[in-house]
């Protein structure tokens, strides 16, 4: 089962005896932007987590580019190439930005690119740029945003995966990154998009995954969409909401 | 007057820079880890011990005891987070677990310490013969390369923490351990070098104190307890905030020796201290609201 540059089968992972992903699968393939949305707490950064090696799954099998990396350790599948964003509010609070985005071209792989992928971030985040020197708890949450995603652009991404990039940010930031992350991945990078915000999914992506309860309930392909109303009652519909 | 009053000066600058030297490295694994390392002064014995058999029984001199001592504590700190620490990472209870597992490290070393050496005292020769005389006070040059030693170490290991590579993972690991992944920093190791580090310079204050106070095994018991004092009242933050508490304490341990006698020092200083922590309940350098 392989042939994609990841491919997620039948994995089951969790917190605790109850797991959180029930029989999951998902791929992306090179070149395709792909997004994940569904309600809260219904496994979708538990996938995530589970796919870069910070939650070893129960069972199931993760590869990515032809290799078996199932529960492998973090720091080597950012190596690889399979990179995490995290929400903003994770970012190390006591660092700089500069300092942040220059530590974050950690791996051998990523830190021969370091100074030539510092100035695409800070082109791509022209914010950035005027707070280099601000401590990241400063920072607004559009800005930790940002700094989260131009960490993991630092990594030297082969597949990026984005963690609710826009979540609580004002309608004119959300366009603002909406529009970098459109324009990470009109730059070769294939994504991995988790969101709430099926509209912006549906411009940036090329498939969408619809979670719940853990598991695919729906694959869209945009090339034989449904049309918009019908994903809308199926997001707003099925979630008993 | 005067005089006293330099004298008294010099030795808070000497007790501050031990005490800085002590509560840098406990304060870089709490900062790392999020672990108490209740064997820090265990390893200050284990590496004043070792320093005394090569200098006095070898009899190669205390350059080479002094590293020898070093390398050992590094590498018995690196044996306990990989033994009595690690097993545990992640458990909810990390905290108090580790402190009764470097707790058991502590008596490990202590007892083992009193076997393998005895307990008879012993004593390390000065990194330095004579006296030197700073502004009318007399102090041995031992205590003089003390005070020059402790800042200039503590400034090198600031400089690796801000302007290295390795040292930025450090803090990194310390702030989000996840996120640190996530860049391909590998956590365990900087775990384990954040422990090694400590040791060493657990190692370096044990065999500068080895030739002020007696090698004994419990050595080590007094500076652990002052360590802690340090890094807690600093505001378990930076290390620069344990820098400064500790040349703040070491100040006022002297001057309170002056005013109220040996007799009373410890107990006016701790009621000094928690008055402060009253007053800045985050420590003395510490955040508000951290």
């Amino acid at each position: 089962m392989s042939g994609h540059l990841l491919d997620v089968t039948d994995v089951h992972a969790g917190y605790g005896v109850a797991p959180v992903l029930r029989g999951l699968s998902v791929h992306a393939a090179a070149g395709e932007a792909v997004g994940l949305f569904g309600p809260n707490g219904h496994g979708k950064t538990t996938l995530l987590r589970t796919i870069s090696g910070l939650l070893r799954p129960m069972s199931g099998a993760v590869r990515f580019d032809g290799q078996d990396i199932t529960g492998g350790n973090p720091s080597d599948i950012v190596g690889r190439g399979l990179v995490h964003a995290q929400q903003g509010n994770k970012m190390f609070g006591d660092m700089g930005v500069a300092e942040t985005l220059e530590l974050a071209a950690f791996t051998p792989r990523a830190r021969p690119h370091a100074a030539e992928t510092l100035d695409r971030v800070y082109t791509l985040f022209p914010r950035l740029a005027e707070r280099r020197r601000q401590l990241a708890r400063t920072l607004s949450g559009g800005e930790r945003q940002m700094l989260s995603i131009g960490s993991a652009l630092m990594c030297q991404p082969r597949l990026l995966m984005l963690d609710e990039p826009t979540l609580g940010l004002s309608p004119r930031l959300k366009e603002e990154l909406a529009a970098a992350i459109a324009q990470i991945g009109r730059g070769g990078i294939p994504l991995i998009v988790v969101e709430q915000d099926v509209e912006f999914l549906l411009t940036l992506s090329d498939r969408l995954y619809l979670v719940e309860h853990g598991e695919i309930v729906r694959e869209i392909d945009k090339a034989s969409a449904p049309d918009h109303q019908e994903i809308m009652e199926m997001y707003f519909g099925t979630t008993g909401a | 007057m005067t005089e006293t009053l330099i004298a008294t000066l010099v030795s808070g600058l000497l007790l501050g820079s031990l005490y800085a030297l002590m509560a840098s490295g406990l304060s870089l694994v709490w900062t790392t880890l999020g672990v108490f390392n209740f064997a820090h002064g265990a390893l200050m014995t284990l590496a004043a011990f070792v320093a005394w058999t090569v200098c006095v029984p070898l009899g190669w001199g205390l350059a080479a005891g002094l590293i020898a001592g070093v390398i050992a504590a590094a590498a018995a700190g690196v044996v306990i987070e990989r033994l009595l620490v690690r097993p545990f990472y992640g458990n909810r209870n990390m905290l108090l677990i580790t402190v009764m597992t470097t707790l058991a490290a502590m008596v490990i070393i202590e007892s083992g310490s009193q076997y393998i050496w005895g307990a008879r005292l012993k004593q390390l020769p000065p990194l330095m013969e004579g006296s030197v005389s700073i502004l009318g006070a007399v102090v041995s040059a031992h205590e003089a390369l003390i005070i020059i030693i402790a800042p200039a170490v503590l400034l090198a290991l600031w400089a690796f923490t801000r302007r290295s590579r390795i040292g930025r993972s450090l803090r990194a690991v310390g702030q989000n351990q996840d996120s640190a992944a996530l860049i391909g920093i590998n956590v365990s190791a900087a775990f384990a070098l954040a422990f090694g580090l400590s040791a060493a310079l657990a190692g370096l204050s044990g065999v500068l104190l080895g030739s002020i106070r007696f090698v004994t095994p419990s050595l080590g018991v007094e500076p652990l307890l002052k360590a802690m004092i340090v890094v807690i009242f600093g505001g378990l933050g930076s290390l620069g905030a344990t820098a400064g508490a500790a040349f703040v304490i070491g100040m006022l341990e002297a001057l309170l020796i002056l005013a109220l006698g040996l007799y009373w020092t410890p107990s006016v200083l701790f009621v000094l201290l928690i008055l402060t922590l009253v007053l800045r309940p985050n420590g003395l350098f510490g955040k508000a609201g951290a």
